[in-house]
């Protein structure tokens, strides 16, 4: 119980800041080494449906906030990547009425999806960002 | 309420302990902030956002010479930058893959502790009340019409293509149509709409987050009049320095 | 309309241009570069800019504007200093008033060459200009100035080479204003462009016209030595004391734009105005010192100064050195100025992410082949000149 509250500490420092996305660090602050089978895998989920682009890290939801992969999969999320994107209720409607992000993401859990666009909304320029990025990883590789 | 629910708030601590420290932390913040406003002569915000919003900016009713005036109010922390607005322009005005009439930039203000927040910046022509784009035409192949206010290149035919105009813009809204051989820009799709009978610009059509908002700014039951004449708004345009008097605003709501 | 030519051409007197194969060649060679300029031009306006040119939407002027400014300048510089002599009958300005009217329209010529490929559907200049005059445009003002300066200047050669002095000095006077009017009007195109820091302001029309009086005095000396060095002339004790006399005039010139420079430098980097002030840097001690130490200061100011003082003007090969460099150094102030002045994006410091905090721009081999085509254009019609004016000599009255 008492890693828990911890844990849960950690969580409410880190999300009263917005979410960074600079996530090339594979682990966490405390140099822990970021596990896929416990964390969910690395590589940003971006959804390009219904609007570009969006981004979800199971990183800060997972290693930084705590969640572990039950909290949303699979009844929040199917656990195949981009099958919400495939939904005609992935939409912010959906999502104000406490479907997929918005379970958590309703003003009380955490900030509301209503705010911070951005923090998720990284769109056209962001995901151009990111696959440049990663290009230029694969060639540095 | 199903346990799923229960367990995530639980791990994410939304119990009563933490609601108290975060009630603690905002108290703090808000006093923080009063006290730096103090020593900034002000309230912090009204010092961050006057500066831009009343020097040159903000409409004042009465100063509105067309009608329509047409005007785009832009509620820019909505943006997303999804860009269907641009994909819409491209469509609609037949614009080639080397130039645009309207983009998205992205701003980004630093956070505490190298965390950083993004603002996507639609721009566009602001159609001002005095652009220097139109005084320096040689040829008077672009005016503001006098009715509508909107600043377009009405008689393409006379372009020769000195490029002045691109370089008198203030807010680099000119582009030289090779296939047209012309300067292009955006027209509020006068052209390809407005002039139609559509009521609205194919940019603000498309946008699923209610960004841009076009309208008439000298009708007063007009969105885009009560968009910019609402209580606790923060208003401001770009470049207001350069004396163009734009009719693009920002809000902050 | 034999007789008519032969009023203008001189059959007889003045000087035999030099007739060699050299010569010839060279003749052959700039009207091939000449031509080629004009191709890669004709070329341009055809594909269009977007693929042959280095200019762009940040920087839609290149640096065949920077060239059309720099003849232009020369023009009406040259236009100034032949009016000196046989407008206001400064005697000591009389020997090269012809041959400065001459090139004066040469220069212009080139200089129009150069910019009808930059302006990019030039040839709806023409209607445009009439049909559309657009009183408060300074660039409507400058087109159409130079445009009756052209041909009031070619008047006044032909009024001056039939002997007709009377009308030829009035024409003059008619020509240096309105050439002054053009030039300033020139000027004016930048300067007058809110939002762009680096230009704006009264500056740019004044530092225009003092720019003209200065590229006249360097060019007219340049052009001069030139011929008589080509064609194996002996120069005349009036010819050199001609040239003394342009040369002091040079040297108050350029002193006065050493002034321009450093204030102007001055001005930008105290009180860090937005705009003007990461131009400035960028010229002291960015992506264009080179062109600002070397060329502007070094080329354009310092060593021909020190050349043309430590001589005082008399030696007439130093005087040649000079001008050259003076000359070289003058066309990177024009590149600077037309370049510099579109770098700093429109919204610089507003902290965005993926957004030029300066722009770049570098000329194409299409630019720079309209480039050379009308310096050659230029230097093939000195050549033709002061073989069929038979050295431009100006009879004593």
């Amino acid at each position: 119980m008492r890693i828990w509250l911890e844990m849960s500490i950690f969580a409410m420092a880190l999300l009263l800041q917005p979410l960074s996305h600079a996530a090339d660090k594979g682990g966490n602050q405390a140099g822990e080494p970021y596990d896929e089978d416990t964390y969910g895998p690395q590589a940003p989920t971006v959804w390009v449906k219904p609007v570009k682009s969006v981004i979800f890290e199971h990183r800060v939801h997972t290693m930084d906030a705590g969640l572990d992969c039950g909290s949303c999969h699979d009844d929040l999320f199917e656990m195949s990547s981009g099958a919400a994107a495939e939904k005609d209720d992935f939409t912010m409607a959906a999502i104000y009425k406490g479907k997929y992000c918005g379970s958590c993401h309703d003003g009380s859990t955490v900030y509301n999806a209503n705010t911070r666009c951005t923090t998720c909304h990284i769109g056209v320029r962001g995901h151009q960002r990111l696959e440049r990025a990663q290009a230029e990883k694969g060639r540095a590789k | 309420m199903n346990d799923k629910d229960v367990q995530r708030r639980e791990a994410l601590g939304t119990d009563r302990r933490q609601e108290i420290s975060l009630l603690e932390r905002r108290a703090l913040l808000k006093l923080g902030f009063a006290i730096t406003g103090v020593f900034l002569g002000g309230s912090v915000l009204s010092l961050v956002s006057e500066r831009r919003a009343d020097a040159a900016g903000a409409p004042a009713i009465g100063g509105y010479p067309y009608n329509p005036h047409y005007t785009m109010v832009i509620r820019e922390r909505h943006c997303i930058d999804c860009e269907l607005c641009k994909e819409a322009c491209v469509k609609t005005n037949g614009v080639p893959a080397y130039g645009y009439r309207t983009t998205i930039l992205e701003k980004r203000r630093a956070l505490e502790e190298g965390k950083f927040e993004t603002t996507f910046m639609p721009v566009l022509c602001n159609h001002c009340n005095k652009p220097p784009c139109v005084r320096v035409c040689p040829t008077t192949a672009t005016w503001k019409d006098k009715t509508t206010g909107i600043v377009g290149i009405y008689r393409p035919s006379l372009c020769i293509g000195c490029k002045t105009c691109m370089t008198a813009c203030p807010y680099n809204a000119r582009y030289f149509n090779e296939e047209r051989r012309t300067i292009d820009k955006c027209d509020f799709c006068f052209a390809s709409r407005l002039s139609k009978g559509e009521k609205t610009t194919a940019c603000a059509a498309a946008c699923p987050a209610d960004v841009r908002v076009f309208g008439n700014l000298a009708d007063p039951g007009d969105r885009v009049y009560r968009l910019l004449h609402a209580p606790e708004t923060m208003i401001w345009v770009l470049r207001p320095e350069t004396g163009a008097v734009p009719n693009v605003f920002y809000v902050n709501t | 309309m034999n007789t008519h030519l032969a009023g203008i051409f001189p059959r007889t007197g003045g000087l035999e241009a030099r007739r060699s194969t050299t010569l010839t060649l060279t003749l052959a060679f700039l009207a091939l570069l000449a031509v080629a300029g004009i191709v890669a031009g004709i070329h341009s306006l055809v594909v269009g800019h977007e693929h042959t040119f280095g200019v762009s939407r940040g920087v839609p002027w290149g640096i065949l504007i920077a060239t059309y400014v720099f003849f232009v300048v020369i023009s009406t510089g040259l236009c100034i200093v032949s009016s000196i002599g046989h407008v206001f009958g400064f005697k000591e300005f009389m020997p090269i008033a012809k041959r400065a009217v001459f090139l004066s329209i040469v220069n212009i010529s080139a200089g129009f060459l150069v910019i009808a490929f930059e302006i990019e559907s030039s040839w709806r200049m023409v209607v445009g200009n009439v049909v559309g005059a657009n009183l408060t445009s300074n660039i409507w003002w400058m087109g159409t100035l130079y445009g009756f300066y052209l041909v009031l200047m070619v008047v006044e050669f032909v009024m001056l080479q039939r002997g007709r002095h009377g009308l030829a000095s009035a024409c003059g006077l008619a020509v240096l204003l309105t050439g002054i009017a053009a030039n300033s009007n020139l000027g004016a195109v930048f300067g007058l462009l809110n939002g762009q820091w680096f230009w704006q302001g009264p500056y740019m029309p004044i530092y225009f016209v003092t720019s003209a009086a200065t590229s006249g005095a360097v060019a007219i000396i340049f052009y001069t030595v030139l011929a008589y060095k080509v064609n194996g002339w002996q120069m005349s004790e009036a010819m050199k004391q001609s040239l003394h006399s342009i040369a002091k005039l040079a040297v108050l010139m350029l002193a006065i734009i050493v002034f321009f420079t450093f204030w102007r430098t001055v001005a930008g980097v105290t009180g860090s105005a937005p705009g003007r002030h990461e131009a400035l840097l960028s010229l002291l001690n960015g992506p264009y010192r080179f062109n600002f130490w070397a060329g502007e200061v070094l080329l354009g100011l310092v060593l021909p100064l020190a050349l043309l003082l430590v001589t005082r003007g008399r030696n007439v090969n130093v005087l040649f050195v000079a001008t050259i460099i003076a000359m070289v150094g003058m066309f990177f102030m024009r590149y600077d100025l037309v370049i510099l002045g579109q770098l700093v994006p429109p919204y610089h410091g507003m902290g965005l992410v993926d957004y030029p905090e300066f722009y770049t721009y570098s000329p194409t081999l299409h630019e720079q082949l309209v480039v050379v085509g009308g310096a050659a254009f230029c230097g093939l019609f000195f050549l033709l000149g002061e073989r069929f004016f038979r050295g431009h000599l100006v009879d004593s009255h």
